[in-house]
């Protein structure tokens, strides 16, 4: 579905990734893991066009990597950014409505927002408040399901456990397991290594800008990646 | 005596459903792309120069004067957009704003070149100008059609960023643009109907100040921008509420102070006005209606 | 044993105002030059229009005391020029001469004479009360909210001084100041004004103060207290266009409200922008260089001459050209010609590697 070939990220002279190859079939969650500064965020921001960077980005085939942001996002990219970035001065039913601002199937929007206020009965309870109001867990799920609201082929989470309480970080990774459990095609940005490789099919851990480590969830489980990347599980 | 009051009355809401005009045309793009407009007077001259030319190819009817006139500043707007402020966008503010008063004295250098450093007479929107006899009272038809058209165009400038999608992604782009551009939505459309608006904004303002002067000049919209933006920093920066309430309050400062001061003081009105409204900001900094953005919003 | 005798001297950091003073000196050094030659060398007409000139650099470096050293633009200094050239005009015109002028001003200014210093120590002391107050209001405000409500000030003194006939003589010219002052005068008060800069610049404070222009949470965070450094740094540039503004009431003779209006606030602006706003070397480059030509243009602008056609006078051109230096400057070199850096620093960079350069 989405491939990633020789993929680097330079920020001046500093590189913060480095030839990345990276191949996600669809249907899959794929988890980059890392401390801090090892490239995962920017290498978000490669696939969605918001950083510039170098090598070869294809979807479905189709290569994207000269498009701009929102061609990349036309062509079935959705972003669920670090920090949330809800936009807190519009009510929830507003961010949803952004989310599919590029669909025109209307019916088609009223039965996804019927269905994501279903998931997160939360969003429903609070449809009309300005999202600044929500609490951080309840903002995250908004940033999910605005993010969603697009029929994206792809998702890019990006570190959706930031600053959330563990019952609350549990329960979001439970629905983002319901979300692909139902097909869909995740990268999955996270520093919770336990929860992130909850429903991964393939964990990539990176270290400053390249892949360090690359396997299944249940090889990782073993090794002393864990502890030299990642400090325990 | 009520009659003088109500006249009065009339006065202080016409002239601030003006400056509540131009005062949005600058919130709108400010709150979007951080831009001070310093241009936007002479997009409002601009328009009016526009008009006289229109008339002098006679095209000289009151309502075609009226459309040309608006279709003139927005046009006027996009383009400056493109020409000036596009390089600029993602610059600091204090980058905007420099480009912004230098785009602004080009302009209205060029009127001087090109036209004539002297007012030109512009008659043809004189009609709109009459006595109206409302019950006992006469009052003026012009100030009576700019108060309604105001609220109208703001109740629709409300409704278009309440209710459609562009609006929306509009208000959400006043936070965060970054995240706009994620939802798939072109950066350039947005700042693109910002500039619209305020153009249209501005063709509005201009229909009227060209029917109340009757003529034109080259720094005709730089004393009302400023006394605009004085109107945006009493009502809060970048908050549109504010710029319209600002925008009114101004015109009621502005009348309040032509009724109370002596003949011989009046020249001072506008001193006086400039410092009352810099003493409504010793007490409140950031307006009257401007909130600390950096402050209670839950933001990463 | 360590061989100390071989490790290169580390030259000891100068002290910030040695520094300052050095590299203010250094920043002068051309003015001076230029300022010298033409005194030396020109007709009588150059040396006014340098003495204009150099007036203008004064209000320039004024101008990039408050602007460069917070980050906020000000648009409201030529109020403070037209302040400092008023006062001066009103308390040192000779009697015989207010007589005709202002036969009723206020105050029982009407008869009052000074001498040329303690009239300009008089008249900066007004400066010096307003900027005083008005500090006290600009302060409280940051960014655009300050900018605006400078223009605000700038527009209140020209509406006082269009307005108040019997102290200021309305839109007509207030005539018959004495003529004191000429290039030499002029010149080394422009020397002590660009040193006087520098040093704030480099001093503790004014440190601080571009500190917190950067990063104001940064700068609280570490008690910086910016309201008292935008406080100090309003006034210091408030009392350097006051002088100017003294110095141009006597160099000039006379003077009238729209000298300190948008029109010396656009080229003041234009030559700071251009210079760069980050340092004082900026400042003085700026109006050095625009200053050369704009003049050029004026020529054009009032119709020249070419082989017996003449060009129609071009009214608005140097206003066009004042204009797209901004523009241009913001579109492709924001931070100006020498951007934060001082003469001294480009020195010192040559310095270090012209032995590498020769080779």
């Amino acid at each position: 579905m989405l491939h990633l070939d020789k993929v680097s990220v330079r920020y001046g002279p500093v590189r913060a990734v480095l030839d990345l190859e990276l191949a996600v079939g669809q249907g899959e969650l794929i988890a980059l893991l890392g401390p801090n500064g090892a490239g995962k965020s920017s290498t978000i921001g490669a696939i969605n066009g918001l950083v510039p960077a170098t090598g070869t980005i294809t979807l479905g085939g189709e290569d994207i990597s000269r498009l701009s942001v929102e061609e990349r996002i036309a062509r079935g990219i959705a972003v669920a950014p670090e920090g949330r970035r809800i936009f807190v001065n519009l009510t929830v039913a507003e961010n949803l409505r952004l989310g599919a601002a590029l669909r025109r199937d209307k019916a088609g929007v009223r039965a996804d927002t019927e269905r994501y206020l279903t998931l997160f009965p939360v969003l429903a309870e609070r449809i009309g408040q300005p999202a600044g109001t929500l609490s951080g867990g309840e903002q995250q799920m908004l940033a999910i399901a605005r993010a969603m609201m697009s029929r994206p082929r792809v998702l890019l989470l990006d570190e959706p456990s930031l600053g959330l309480a563990p019952l609350i970080v549990t329960r979001i990774f439970d629905l983002i397991g319901q979300l692909k459990s139902e097909g869909l095609t995740v990268i999955l940005v996270e520093q919770n290594a336990a929860q992130a490789m909850r429903f991964a099919d393939q964990v990539c851990v990176l270290a400053s800008g390249r892949i360090s480590y690359r396997g299944t969830p249940r090889d990782l489980a073993g090794t002393d990646v864990m502890k030299l990347y990642l400090g325990g599980a | 005596m009520t009659e003088y009051l109500i006249q009065q009355l009339l006065n202080a809401l016409a002239f601030g459903a003006e400056y509540a005009l131009i005062a949005l045309g600058l919130a709108v793009v400010f709150s979007i792309m951080g831009l001070v407009n310093f241009a936007h007077g002479e997009v409002i001259a601009a328009s009016a120069y526009a008009a006289l030319l229109f008339a002098g190819l006679g095209l000289g009817a009151p309502l075609l004067v009226i459309g040309l006139a608006i279709a003139a500043a927005i046009a006027v707007s996009v383009t400056l957009e493109r020409v000036a402020f596009r390089p600029v966008r993602n610059a600091p503010v204090t980058t905007g704003l420099l480009t912004a008063f230098g785009v602004s004295i080009v302009l209205q250098n060029l009127f001087q070149l090109l036209i004539s450093p002297r007012p030109q007479a512009f008659p043809a929107l004189n009609g709109l100008n009459a006595t109206w006899h409302i019950g006992p009272w006469a009052v003026s038809s012009l100030q009576v059609m700019e108060l309604v058209v105001a609220l109208l165009a703001m109740l629709a400038l409300g409704g278009f960023l309440g209710r459609s999608s562009l609006g929306i992604a509009m208000r959400a782009a006043s936070r965060d643009f970054a995240t706009v551009r994620l939802m798939g939505i072109q950066a350039n459309r947005v700042v693109a109907a910002a500039f619209v608006i305020s153009g249209a904004l501005a063709g509005i303002a201009c229909v009227f100040i060209l029917a109340r002067r009757g003529g034109v000049t080259p720094d005709m919209g730089f004393s009302l921008v400023l006394k605009a933006f004085v109107a945006c920093v009493i009502g809060g920066f970048g908050s549109l509420f504010g710029a319209a309430a600002g925008g009114m309050l101004l015109g009621f400062i502005e009348v309040g102070l032509l009724v109370l001061l002596p003949q011989e003081m009046g020249g001072l009105k506008e001193a006086l006005t400039y410092v009352i409204v810099t003493l409504i900001l010793v007490y409140r900094p950031e307006g009257l209606f401007g909130s600390r953005r950096d402050l209670g919003d839950k933001e990463f | 044993m360590m061989t100390v005798q071989s490790v290169a001297p580390i030259a000891r950091p100068l002290r910030w105002w040695a520094r300052g003073l050095a590299g203010g000196a250094l920043t002068a050094l051309p003015v001076v030059l230029i300022g010298l030659a033409v005194l030396l060398a020109a007709p009588g007409w150059v040396q006014h229009l340098t003495t204009m000139a150099l007036i203008n650099l004064m209000i320039v470096v004024g101008l990039q005391v408050y602007s460069g050293n917070s980050g906020i633009v000000h648009l409201g200094h030529s109020a403070f020029v037209g302040l400092g050239a008023y006062g001066m005009a009103i308390l040192t015109t000779p009697l015989a001469m207010k007589k005709l002028s202002i036969p009723n001003a206020p105050f029982g200014l009407s008869a009052v004479e000074l001498h040329w210093f303690p009239g300009g120590l008089l008249a900066l002391g007004v400066v010096w009360v307003i900027a005083w107050t008005t500090a006290r209001v600009i302060a409280r405000l940051s960014g655009i909210a300050a900018t605006i409500v400078s223009l605000a000030f700038l527009i209140v003194v020209h509406s006082v001084f269009l307005h108040w006939p019997a102290l200021f003589k309305g839109n007509q010219a207030f005539f018959g100041i004495p003529k004191l002052v000429g290039l030499p005068g002029v010149l080394l008060a422009a020397v002590v004004v660009i040193l006087i800069a520098r040093l704030f610049r480099d001093s503790p404070g004014g440190l601080q103060l571009r500190a917190s222009a950067q990063d104001q949470m940064a700068a609280d965070s570490i008690a910086i207290d910016s309201r008292a450094l935008r406080r100090r740094a309003w006034i210091l540039s408030a009392l350097i266009c006051g002088l100017a503004g003294v110095l141009f009431a006597v160099v000039s003779g006379t003077i009238s409200p729209r000298l300190f209006y948008f029109q010396q606030v656009m080229l003041t602006l234009a030559m700071l922008i251009l210079g760069g706003m980050g340092s004082v070397s900026g400042a003085v480059a700026g109006a050095v260089i625009l200053s050369v030509v704009l003049e050029l243009i004026r020529t054009v602008e009032s119709g020249i001459t070419i082989g017996g056609y003449t060009t129609p006078t071009l009214l608005g051109l140097s206003g066009v050209a004042l204009g797209a230096v901004i523009v241009l400057c913001m579109a492709l070199r924001p931070q100006g010609l020498l951007g934060h850096q001082e003469a001294d620093d480009f020195l010192s960079r040559w310095l270090r590697t012209a032995p590498t350069r020769k080779r």
